[in-house]
């Protein structure tokens, strides 16, 4: 057991030690890149942001709330003209102004029984973005919430947080874009989601920091009777790059759909480890998690579907198909399935294989070339995922994004 | 236009295509029948550069070697290959599909490429052509497409493509009769004196659709018999029996009428 360095001891990481190859959740994590990583309150100043850097943001036309290194950074982000029911505030300003926003996120009892990247998250992570939409609302322009991780030689990885709370009957999307740039590092964030009955709330991550950098992310969601989530997940950067859910059908009727690409490269591991819990009846899961792996790239889905005790009536669904690009890829799935109830509709499967010879020779005798051919069938493969999101901005960004990957 | 000579095709070891011989001239039309097994898609796929086979022989087509070729130059040269089992490709929307394919060819051969909105009153001719509907174009390559969509889909194909040569194989089969009649009107209509079609398969009943200038028939890897189209009329009457496991030298039992190539 190796105890977490600190930048400052506080008591709530004192005895924090880093997982192993041997927590079922971590086994294919670069461990030593892991420990690499150094925790800390925020800096008292941040860098300015590379214009590089910028323009990988995706330019969507509503808010935004832009974090760097841990702190949100007024002049980048644009709270602009907000609609009716949108309300966007920092964590300094929901402390002051809607502290039971932000309760069951820094509930710090979570402590050690959470994972150590968690609870460093909660002893760290004062700082983020809350977003709340007031019962009956259908905010119409998505919300943008902005990481950037701009590490100095030490090795930091920031921590922040995001809140977004729907209620009764409310209805929004919020993007989280997660980059980083500068030396080794990364980021670690954390989403609380709430949703009340009837709301619906698209929410899509796209995480894109360094390739040399590591990213930590976690989303908690709880859903109310009758609410909708539509996540999606475009793992991308990272030397590391880990994004959780936790999903909880907490009330009737509620329904999640899950979807997640990861592309990697080079020696990149993208990891997705994914819960939905089913704790009322008649509620629906979908988890569709696709892989494209090159290079010597390794991806992680581990996926589990967990049927309370009176859960009758779920309808869950997994699945996770990877496509291997290099003999040297990996993909590694693991499904977790327990079922507590009766009358549970629960289906999952994986697959694990390489590009269609017989396409491939089938759009070559169409006169396209060998290596068009290639990009057409991962970009169809890839194109199942990418579909389901709706902004049409988003997708090109997700397109163009990939096209680099594979180019 | 197309010159076949001594082709020989082999997996593994095993021999299927044993010195085929075969002279199209420009215009024509060939039907190639034969059992199964025969070797009629090796030949199909020998043509259009598939991976996998041992090939002996020589395959030109106007004069330009097919046989050192990959399959997308061979397609720049002229050649369309219309599967018996058309691959489905989930993700790739058909149009680009169609678009890509085209306009890889015209770079290949040095042409311009065309835009999208030319494209569309390429593929619209394409489509109506084959009785297709507008969200034909718009759903996933052969994804979820019935059988005789499919085979629609080829001769849409062919018809965007514009080949020099065209080689249908088993293009009937799982056909419905009304399926085997579009897919026919649209390989008739597709005829002209600058493209020859080699039309491979198994039963007579297409070659009522469409009528061949020449029957040949394929019996393990070498055309052993070849006539006009009454020699598939005497295929549907008496089968391959008079040809298969006979000497080559042997005269089948009733004389052919046309004459071999």
């Amino acid at each position: 057991m190796t105890a977490i360095s600190t930048a400052d001891d506080q008591d709530m990481v004192a005895g924090l030690t880093y997982p192993t190859k041997r927590d079922e959740g971590w086994r294919y994590a670069p461990h030593d890149v892991l420990r690499q990583l150094s925790f800390g309150p925020p800096a008292a100043s941040t860098p300015p942001l590379p214009p590089a850097l910028g323009a990988k943001i995706p330019a969507l036309n509503g808010p935004r709330i832009v974090l760097l290194n841990g702190v949100v950074d007024p002049a980048l982000s644009d709270f602009g003209a907000l609609p009716a029911g949108l309300h966007l505030s920092t964590f300094v300003d929901a402390r002051r102004e809607q502290p039971e926003l932000l309760a069951s996120h820094l509930d710090n009892n979570v402590g050690l029984s959470a994972d150590t990247f968690t609870a460093l998250n909660i002893a760290f992570g004062q700082n983020g973005a809350v977003v709340h939409v007031a019962s009956g609302h259908t905010i119409e322009v998505p919300v943008q919430i902005v990481d950037i991780a701009l590490p100095d030689e030490t090795g930091g990885a920031s921590c922040s947080g995001v809140v977004i709370h729907l209620d009764d009957g409310a209805s929004a999307t919020v993007v989280e874009t997660r980059i980083g740039g500068g030396d080794f590092g990364g980021s670690n964030t954390r989403t609380t989601i709430t949703l009340g009955a009837q709301a619906s709330l698209d929410h899509i991550v796209l995480q894109d920091v360094a390739s040399t950098q590591v990213h930590l992310g976690h989303v908690d969601a709880t859903q109310g009777a009758g609410s909708v989530l539509r996540a999606h997940l475009f793992n991308l950067g990272a030397r590391y790059g880990r994004v959780g859910y936790d999903v909880c059908l907490a009330g009737e009727g509620a329904r999640a759909e899950l979807t997640g690409l990861y592309f990697g490269i080079g020696n990149q591991t993208l990891d997705q480890q994914v819960t939905v819990v089913h704790g009322a009846p008649d509620c629906t899961s979908r988890q569709s998690f696709r892989g494209i792996l090159d290079d010597e790239s390794t991806g992680v889905f581990n996926g589990g579907i967990d049927v309370r005790p009176g859960a009758d009536g779920t309808d869950a669904e997994q699945s996770n198909d990877n496509l291997l690009l290099s003999d040297r890829a990996e993909a590694n799935t693991q499904p977790r399935l327990e079922i507590l109830a009766d009358d549970v509709v629960c289906k999952h499967g994986a697959t694990v294989g390489q590009l269609d010879s017989n396409a491939l020779y089938y759009l070559r005798t169409r006169g396209i070339p060998e290596a068009e051919a290639r990009r057409l069938l991962i970009g169809g493969f890839a194109d199942q995922a990418v579909d389901t999101v709706d902004n049409e901005i988003l997708r090109t960004w997700i397109t163009e994004r990939l096209r680099r990957h594979d180019a | 236009m197309l010159h076949v000579e001594s082709l020989t095709a082999s997996i593994g070891g095993t021999p299927i295509l044993n010195g085929l011989d075969l002279d199209i001239g420009s215009g024509e039309i060939h039907a190639i029948m034969g059992p199964n097994g025969s070797g009629k898609s090796t030949f199909a796929h020998a043509l259009a550069g598939r991976d996998g086979y041992e090939i002996g022989g020589t395959v030109t087509l106007d004069g330009v070697d097919l046989l050192d070729l990959e399959p997308e130059a061979r397609a720049a040269a002229g050649v369309f290959v219309g599967f018996q089992y058309p691959v489905e490709i989930p993700g790739v929307n058909n149009m680009y599909f169609l678009r890509t394919a085209l306009n890889s060819v015209r770079r290949a051969r040095g042409e311009t490429e065309i835009g999208a909105r030319d494209f569309l009153a390429v593929a619209q001719d394409a489509m109506d052509l084959v009785e297709m509907k507008q969200d034909f174009l718009h759903r996933a390559v052969n994804a979820g497409f019935s059988g005789g969509e499919k085979k629609r889909n080829e001769i849409l194909q062919m018809a965007v493509m514009e080949p020099r040569l065209a080689v249908l194989d088993e293009t009937d089969s799982g056909l419905d009769i009304d399926a085997l009649r579009i897919v026919a009107s649209g390989v008739n209509a597709l005829r002209g004196p600058e493209r020859s079609m080699i039309v491979i398969t198994h039963y007579q009943r297409l070659l009522d659709y469409i009528k061949p200038d020449f029957v040949h028939v394929l019996v393990d890897g070498r055309i052993v018999e070849s006539g006009d189209h009454t020699l598939a009329l005497h295929l549907e009457d008496h089968g391959y029996a008079d040809f298969v496991n006979h000497d080559l030298d042997d005269t089948p039992e009733r004389p052919l009428s046309g004459a071999a190539r």
